[in-house]
C-alpha cells in the first residue's frame, strides 16, 4: 500500500511541472496586446510603453523572445546573454515557488487575494451541485435497478438521458426564467443570480474569532473558508445567512448538477444490476432475506466502486461546466474570472488561476485513485 | 462539459485477421443484431437518421436562406416575430415562418435546419480527429512501454489536469475564434481519453498468444500494431467515441455560445442560442428551437453510444 | 466580503480621526461648522496660508519647451481660492472641471497612501454625499451616506452597485424585484418595461456617434465618388430602426444635436440607392475596377455607441450587396487589438467604430476624429477641416463657434471621411416606486436624489466591475459612475443633464477667458474628517498634470483623462523610439 501511494505521488510531480510550463506558455501565446486590452480607446504608444514597464512586459518572455507592442511575438537572438535570467519565465517560476502569483493588471490586486475571493464561489457551487447529483443520482439509480423495467425505471432513465443531453446554458436560462419570473411572487420564487441578497454583510471568520492579527498562509486559508458562505454561516451559527446562501445556490446547483446526476444514476443502475445478478445475491434471496435488505445491504455496497470512480471523474466536468453556470447566474467564480482574464490579457490572473485549478485537479485525482485503491486492493497490483 | 465516462475498456474476444472473410461478417452481423435488440440504440439511430436526412435535404426542407436578412423582402416583417403557421391560425396574409424570426430578421426554421449540417459535421470530425490522434499516441505508449509510455502518458495527464472547457477556451483564444479552431480545441482536449482507452487495450492484447505468435513469425512492430492490435482495440474506441460525439457537439456549442465558435452569419445551434439568449424572455422561440434540436442530437448520440456499449460489451449483456 | 478594506488604511483612518478629534477638542464629529477649521493634514500653522503653486516656481508652462498642454499654471491664492491660467481661451473649461476624473482628493490622504496602491484605489476618499463602505470582489460595491455631508443629505442611506453584462439577466433581476435599477436596458426590452406598471424606463439622450469608417488611402476608398456612394447607398434608418433601442436617432451630423453647436450645417445624405449606384459606377470607372470585394471589420463586444456589433455588421454586409452590389465579408478582429490596428491605418475595409461623449462639447467629438491629433484610421486628414476645428476650440463665443462648425460639418459631408450612422439611445430602468429615478446623458446617474419606496437600500446593476476607484487614474465609465457618488469636482453636471453647475466652487473668468478664479465653499470636509481647502485642489490637479509628480502613482499610473481634457503634461516623458 505505502509503495503504491509513494509511486502515485511521485508520478504526479512531472505532471505538475508540465502544468507550470503549459500554463506559462498558454498565457504568453495568446495573441493580442495586453496594453490595448487594459486601456481600450486610450491605448497609444506612450501609454503602452509605460504600461509594459509597469507590468514587466518589456522583459523577454524567455531568453531571446520578446513581445513587441501591438501583440506580435518576436525573436531577438542577439539579446540573449544580457537577459538570461531577467525574463518573464524565470520571474514566474520564482514567484510560483515562493507562493506568489503576481499582481492582476486589471485590478491591481495580488492574484492570491483574488483567488481567495473567487475560488470559494466555484468550490461552493461545485459542492452543492455534486451533493445534489450524488444524492439524487444514487436514489434514482437504486430505484431503477430495484424495480427494473417498471414504469419508474423507464421514466427515470428517460429523465437521465434527457438530463445528460441538455446543455447547461439551455437548462440554466430556462430555470432562471421559470423560478424568477413565472413563479415570481409565489413561495417557489428563487433568485436568478448572485450568491447573496444585495448589501448582505458577511463578517469574516477572522473578525468573528478575533484572529485579525493572524497572517501568512493560515490567514489565507481562514479567509478562503470564510468566503465559502455556507461554511461561514454554519461556523457562526448565522441561520439567516445560511438560508440566503442556499436559496441562491439552488438554481445554479440544479443546472450544473443535472448532467452528473444523470450519469451517476445510470452507473448506479447498471452496477447494481450487475451485482444483483451475482450468485451471492441469489443465495441471499433464496435464504429468504427481505428484498430491501438484499438490495441495500449487499448489492449497493458492492456496487458503489464504479460509482465512486465516476463521481471522481465528474469533478472535472463540473468545474468546466461551472464556467457556463457562473455566466448564466452571474456568480463571481474562477470560471468567469479566467475567461475575463483571457479576454483582457491579464496574464498574472490567467496563470495563477489555471495553475491552482490544474494542481487542485491533480490532487483530487490522486485522492480518488488512492481511495479507490483503498476500497479495492486489486488495483494496487496493476 | 461532459467528460465521457471512461469505463474499464471492455475487450471483446480477439478479432481474427480481417482478410479471412466469413467470420468477421458474422461477427458484424451478430453485433448489428445485438445493437438492434437494444431499445436505446434503436431510438438513438432513428433520431440520428432523422437529423442526417434533415442535413442532407436542408435546402429542400427550408424555404428560406439561413443567412438572408428578410427586411425589405417581406412586407411588415419584424425582428423576433413569433412563429407563424397558417394551420395554427396565423393569418394567410403573412408569410409562414414555422419557428419565427430571429434578431437579425432571418428565418429561424431555416437556421435550425441548416444548423443540423454544422452540428453533425462538428460531432464526427472532432471526435474522428481525437480518436485518430489518441489511437496513435495510445498505441505507441502501450506497445513500447517504458520511458516512451511514461513521457506520453504524463503529457496526457497534464492535458487532463485542466477543466476541459477552460483549456478549450484558452486554445481557441490562442488560435483565434472560429468553428474550425473550436473543433480543433475540443478535439485536442479529448485526445487523452482515447489515448488512455487505446493504451489499456494495447496493454491487455500485447501479451496474448496470437500476438506473441505473430511476433515470433517475424512480423514488424508496425505491422503488429496495425494488423493485430488496432483491430482488436477498436471496440472500446467506438463505444467511447459515440458517447464522445455527444460531448463534442455540446462542447462546441458551448464555445459558440460564448462567442468563440461558429462566427456569424453562419447558422449553428450553440451560437444561435448564445446570440439570442438576451432576447430569451422577449422571444423564447429564438432560444427554444435550436435548444431542442441540440438536445435531441446529443440525446441520439448518447442513446446510440449506450446501446453500442451494451451490444459490444458482453459483460453488460443481459 | 472579507477583505473589503485593508487593515492598514483602517488603522490610518482611525489615527487620522483621533488626531482630528484631539485637535478640535471633540467638536469635529458634530455637524459641519461654518468657521474654517484647521486642516489636520497640514500641520498646526494655518496662518498665513501656505498656498500650493504649480509649476512650483510660479512661472507659466505655456510656450515652454516640449509642452503642448492647455493649462499654464494653477495657484492656491488663499485657503478658499484657486486660480487657473490657460494658454488659450477654452470654451469648454467649466465642462471639463466638472468631470469626475477631476474629483477633488484630500492632499493628506494622497500623501498618506503615497498616491497609489490598494489603500487609495480600493478605498476612495472624497467629499461626496456617499462614502465608500465595502467592495466584494466580483460581486458588489457598497456605499453609505456620509453623515457630515455639506449639501443636501442623500435620500437613501445605503446604495449597492452590482454588475452584469447580460441585459436579459439584468431585466430578470429587476422584474423579480431583486434590484431597484439597471443600466443599459436591452434594445428588445424597451416595450416590456414600458408595458409593465411596476417598472419605469428612463431613456438616455444620445451623446454618442456610431460610424462606418473608410481609410482614404486604401484602394476603393481613395476615390471620393465611391465614398459618397457608400454614404448614399446604406439605409441608415433601417439599421437604426432594427438594431438600436427606441429613442435612437439616425445621425444628421457627426456630433449629436444635444451638444451646443453640434449639428450646424447641412444634414447628411438621404438614402438613395439608385443615385449611389450611379456614383459608384462613375467612381469605379475612374479607378478602372469592375468589382469591389471588401470587408466589414468589427470587434464583437457591444460598445456604448453600438449595442449589437455583429448583427449590425451583418446587416451592413447585406446592404452593401443588395444596394450597391459590393461583396463584403465579415471580419471579426480581437477586441484587444482592434483599435490599434484601426489607428495605425491598417484596416482596408469598411469598419465599425464610434465615440461616446466624455464631456459635452463639440471638441470632444470633431477634434478627436478630424482634428490635428487624429489617428490614421481614416487616412490622410483634410486640412481645411483641421484648420477650422483648431479655430473653433479656441473661440469662446457660442455664435461664432456655430458659424465655424457649420463650415466644418459641410466640409465633412463633402469629403465623406466616414458615414455617421446613429446616435444610439440607451436607457436605465427602475422599479416604479423609486422616487427621483433618472438617467444621465453622461452616465453619471446621481443616486443621492433617489428614494426607493420604503426600502433603506438602493440596488443598481451596471455593466461591469470597475478596475479601481481612484478615478484620476480610471477611464472606465463603470468606475466613474461610482466615483461620482463619492467624490466631487469643482463643478458638477446638472442631475440628468450636461450643463455644468457650481459645486465645490464657483468660478469666474477674466475678460478673455484665460484666467479662471474659483472660490471654494467653506466648511466642506472629506470623509476622513479633513477640511477641503485650495491646496487639495491644486494637488489633485498637479498629480495628474505633472508627469514627474512624486504622488503620481495611481493604479495604472497613466492618468489618461488629463491628456484628454487638457492635452499635454508638465515634464512630459521624453519621446521614445
Amino acid at each position: 500500500m505505502t509503495r503504491f501511494i509513494l509511486r502515485r505521488l511521485l508520478s504526479s510531480i512531472p505532471v505538475i511541472i508540465g502544468i507550470v510550463f503549459l500554463v506559462f506558455a498558454l498565457a504568453r501565446i495568446i495573441p493580442g496586446d495586453p496594453c490595448e486590452a487594459a486601456l481600450g480607446e486610450r491605448a497609444n504608444e506612450v501609454t503602452c510603453e509605460r504600461y509594459a514597464v509597469a507590468h514587466g512586459l518589456d522583459k523577454a518572455i524567455i531568453p531571446g523572445i520578446f513581445r513587441v507592442p501591438g501583440g506580435a511575438i518576436e525573436a531577438r537572438p542577439g539579446e540573449i546573454p544580457a537577459t538570461f535570467l531577467d525574463n518573464q519565465f524565470v520571474v514566474f517560476v520564482g514567484d510560483v515557488v515562493s507562493g506568489d502569483f503576481g499582481t492582476s493588471s486589471k485590478f491591481g490586486l495580488p492574484v492570491t487575494d483574488l483567488l481567495i475571493q473567487r475560488l470559494p464561489t466555484t468550490v461552493e457551487l461545485t459542492l452543492y451541485a455534486l451533493t445534489f447529483a450524488i444524492i439524487a443520482g444514487i436514489l434514482l439509480g437504486v430505484m431503477s435497478a430495484w424495480r427494473r423495467n417498471s414504469f419508474a425505471d423507464v421514466f427515470t432513465m428517460l429523465i437521465a438521458n434527457i438530463g445528460v443531453s441538455t446543455p447547461v446554458f439551455v437548462l440554466g436560462l430556462s430555470l432562471a426564467y421559470l423560478f424568477a419570473i413565472v413563479l415570481g411572487d409565489t413561495a417557489l420564487e428563487l433568485p436568478p443570480s448572485y450568491r447573496l441578497s444585495p448589501g448582505t454583510d458577511v463578517p469574516t471568520l477572522a473578525a468573528t474569532w478575533g484572529l485579525e492579527d493572524l497572517g501568512g498562509p493560515l490567514r489565507s486559508i481562514l479567509d478562503f473558508m470564510s468566503n465559502i458562505y455556507t461554511f461561514n454561516a454554519i461556523a457562526r451559527a448565522d441561520w439567516a445567512l445560511l438560508g440566503d446562501v442556499v436559496r441562491h445556490m439552488i438554481l445554479p446547483a440544479f443546472a450544473l448538477g443535472t448532467i452528473p446526476l444523470a450519469i451517476i444514476a445510470r452507473i448506479t443502475r447498471s452496477s447494481l444490476l450487475d451485482e444483483l445478478g451475482l450468485d451471492y445475491i441469489r443465495t441471499a434471496r433464496a435464504k429468504g432475506l427481505r428484498d430491501r435488505a438484499v438490495v441495500l445491504r449487499h448489492g449497493l455496497r458492492n456496487a458503489m466502486l464504479p460509482v465512486v470512480t465516476v463521481i471522481g471523474l465528474q469533478l472535472g466536468s463540473l468545474f468546466g461546466g461551472a464556467v457556463l453556470t457562473e455566466t448564466i447566474f452571474n456568480l463571481a467564480g474562477v470560471g468567469r474570472a479566467v475567461t475575463e482574464a483571457i479576454l483582457s490579457r491579464d496574464y498574472a490572473v490567467i496563470q495563477g488561476f489555471t495553475l491552482v485549478i490544474a494542481i487542485g485537479f491533480v490532487l483530487i485525482n490522486l485522492l480518488v485513485d488512492l481511495s479507490y485503491a483503498f476500497l479495492d486492493p486489486r488495483v494496487q497490483q496493476r | 462539459m461532459t467528460a465521457p465516462v471512461v469505463l474499464e475498456p471492455p475487450v471483446a474476444g480477439p478479432v481474427e485477421d480481417g482478410r479471412a472473410g466469413a467470420r468477421p461478417a458474422s461477427l458484424w452481423r451478430d453485433t448489428l443484431g445485438n445493437i438492434l435488440r437494444q431499445r436505446n440504440a434503436v431510438i438513438g439511430l432513428v433520431i440520428l437518421s432523422f437529423f442526417v436526412l434533415v442535413a442532407i435535404f436542408a435546402d429542400q426542407i427550408a424555404a428560406y436562406d439561413p443567412i438572408d436578412v428578410l427586411i425589405g423582402d417581406e412586407e411588415g416583417i419584424k425582428k423576433l416575430a413569433p412563429p407563424c403557421i397558417h394551420a395554427l391560425g396565423c393569418p394567410e396574409t403573412m408569410a409562414e415562418h414555422y419557428f419565427g424570426i430571429d434578431g437579425n430578421v432571418r428565418d429561424v426554421f431555416a437556421r435550425v435546419v441548416h444548423g443540423t449540417r454544422v452540428s453533425l459535421r462538428i460531432g464526427f470530425l472532432t471526435v474522428g480527429f481525437a480518436i485518430v490522434i489518441g489511437m496513435f499516441i495510445g498505441s505507441i505508449a502501450g506497445y513500447f512501454g517504458g520511458k516512451v509510455d511514461n513521457v506520453l502518458m504524463r503529457i496526457m495527464d497534464v492535458l487532463l489536469a485542466f477543466p476541459a472547457l477552460l483549456l478549450a477556451v484558452a486554445i481557441v483564444v490562442v488560435l483565434g475564434p472560429g468553428l474550425l479552431n473550436a473543433q480543433l480545441a475540443i478535439g485536442i482536449v479529448a485526445i487523452p481519453i482515447y489515448a488512455r482507452v487505446m493504451r489499456a487495450s494495447v496493454l491487455s492484447i500485447r501479451e496474448r498468444d496470437y500476438v506473441t505468435a505473430s511476433r515470433a513469425l517475424g512480423e514488424s512492430d508496425l505491422g503488429l500494431v496495425v494488423r493485430r492490435i488496432i483491430p482488436n482495440a477498436l471496440t472500446p474506441l467506438i463505444v467511447q467515441g459515440t458517447l464522445g460525439v455527444a460531448g463534442a457537439v455540446l462542447d462546441v456549442a458551448a464555445l459558440s455560445f460564448i462567442g468563440l465558435g461558429t462566427q456569424p452569419p453562419d447558422a449553428e445551434w450553440g451560437s444561435m442560442i448564445g446570440i439570442a439568449s438576451n432576447s430569451m424572455f422577449v422571444a423564447p422561440h429564438v432560444v427554444l428551437f435550436p435548444g431542442i434540436a441540440l438536445s435531441l442530437t446529443v440525446l441520439a448520440f448518447n442513446l446510440l453510444g449506450d446501446g453500442l456499449r451494451d451490444a459490444l460489451d458482453p459483460r453488460l449483456n443481459r | 466580503m472579507t477583505r473589503d478594506t485593508r487593515r492598514s488604511p483602517i488603522l490610518a483612518l482611525l489615527a487620522t480621526a483621533a488626531i482630528i478629534f484631539a485637535a478640535c477638542g471633540g467638536a469635529a464629529s458634530t455637524a459641519p461648522s461654518s468657521e474654517p477649521t484647521t486642516t489636520p493634514t497640514q500641520g498646526p500653522t494655518a496662518e498665513p496660508f501656505d498656498g500650493n503653486v504649480y509649476p512650483e516656481d510660479g512661472s507659466s508652462a505655456c510656450g515652454t519647451d516640449g509642452y503642448n498642454g492647455q493649462i499654464g499654471s494653477i495657484k492656491a491664492l488663499d485657503a478658499q481660492t484657486v486660480e487657473f491660467t490657460l494658454c488659450a481661451p477654452d470654451a469648454a473649461f467649466l465642462s471639463k472641471i466638472a468631470f469626475t476624473s477631476l474629483g477633488i482628493q484630500d492632499e493628506g490622504y494622497l500623501e498618506e497612501t503615497g498616491g497609489g496602491g490598494e489603500a487609495l484605489f480600493r478605498n476612495p476618499m472624497g467629499t461626496g454625499p456617499y462614502q465608500f463602505k465595502s467592495w466584494t470582489a466580483g460581486t458588489e460595491i457598497s456605499i453609505e451616506a456620509y453623515e457630515d455631508y455639506w449639501g443636501t443629505a442623500p435620500l437613501t442611506p445605503n446604495v449597492v452597485i452590482r454588475w452584469s453584462t447580460e441585459s436579459a439577466q439584468k431585466l430578470l433581476e429587476l422584474q423579480s424585484q431583486q434590484v431597484d435599477g439597471i443600466d443599459n436596458v436591452g434594445a428588445d426590452d424597451f416595450p416590456t418595461i414600458e408595458g409593465d406598471s411596476d417598472l419605469a424606463l428612463f431613456r438616455r439622450t444620445a451623446l454618442n456617434t456610431f460610424y462606418l469608417g473608410m481609410n482614404n488611402t486604401k484602394p476603393y476608398w481613395k476615390n471620393d465618388k465611391i465614398r459618397q456612394a457608400i454614404a448614399m447607398g446604406i439605409d441608415r434608418q433601417r439599421i437604426v430602426d432594427t438594431f438600436f433601442p427606441p429613442g435612437s436617432i439616425t445621425a444628421s451630423h457627426f456630433t449629436p444635436c444635444e451638444i451646443p453647436g453640434g449639428c450646424e450645417g447641412e444634414e447628411w445624405y438621404e438614402f438613395d440607392p439608385e443615385g449611389a449606384r450611379e456614383l459608384l459606377a462613375e467612381g469605379m470607372a475612374e479607378e478602372n475596377i469592375t468589382e469591389i470585394v471588401t470587408k466589414v471589420s468589427l470587434r464583437e463586444p457591444p460598445r456604448c455607441y453600438l449595442p449589437a456589433p455583429l448583427d449590425i455588421a451583418t446587416d451592413v454586409q447585406d446592404q452593401l450587396q443588395e444596394n450597391l452590389g459590393i461583396t463584403a465579408e465579415i471580419d471579426i478582429i480581437d477586441t484587444t487589438v482592434y483599435l490599434g490596428i484601426a489607428s495605425r491605418g491598417e484596416l482596408d475595409g469598411i469598419f465599425l467604430l464610434g465615440w461616446c461623449a466624455d464631456f459635452p462639447d463639440v471638441t470632444n467629438f470633431l477634434d478627436t476624429f478630424f482634428g490635428v491629433g487624429q489617428d490614421d484610421s481614416l487616412g490622410t486628414p483634410w486640412d481645411d477641416v483641421t484648420a477650422l476645428l483648431t479655430e473653433g476650440g479656441r473661440t469662446a463665443d457660442l455664435e461664432e463657434r456655430k458659424a465655424i462648425y457649420e463650415q466644418a460639418n459641410d466640409l465633412i459631408k463633402e469629403h465623406v471621411p466616414m458615414v455617421p450612422i446613429s446616435h444610439g439611445g440607451s436607457a436605465t430602468a427602475f422599479l416604479a416606486d423609486v422616487e427621483g429615478a433618472h438617467s444621465s446623458p453622461l452616465n453619471q446617474e446621481d443616486f443621492s436624489v433617489m428614494k426607493p419606496g420604503d426600502r433603506d437600500q438602493l440596488v443598481f446593476v451596471q455593466n461591469g466591475e470597475p478596475g479601481g476607484l481612484y478615478c484620476a487614474d480610471e477611464t472606465d465609465g463603470e468606475a466613474l459612475r461610482i466615483c461620482g457618488q463619492i467624490l466631487e469636482s469643482l463643478y458638477d453636471y446638472k442631475v440628468a443633464g450636461t450643463e455644468p453647475i457650481p459645486n465645490l466652487a464657483t468660478c469666474e473668468a477674466n475678460a478673455d477667458s484665460t484666467v479662471w478664479t474659483c472660490t471654494l465653499q467653506e466648511g466642506i470636509t472629506f470623509h476622513n474628517g479633513a477640511t477641503l481647502d485650495a491646496n487639495d485642489v491644486v494637488t489633485t490637479y498637479a498629480v495628474q498634470w505633472d508627469a514627474e509628480h512624486p504622488l503620481r502613482v495611481g493604479r495604472e499610473g497613466l492618468f489618461e483623462y488629463w491628456g484628454y481634457l487638457f492635452a499635454g503634461n508638465l515634464n512630459p516623458p521624453p519621446p521614445t523610439e
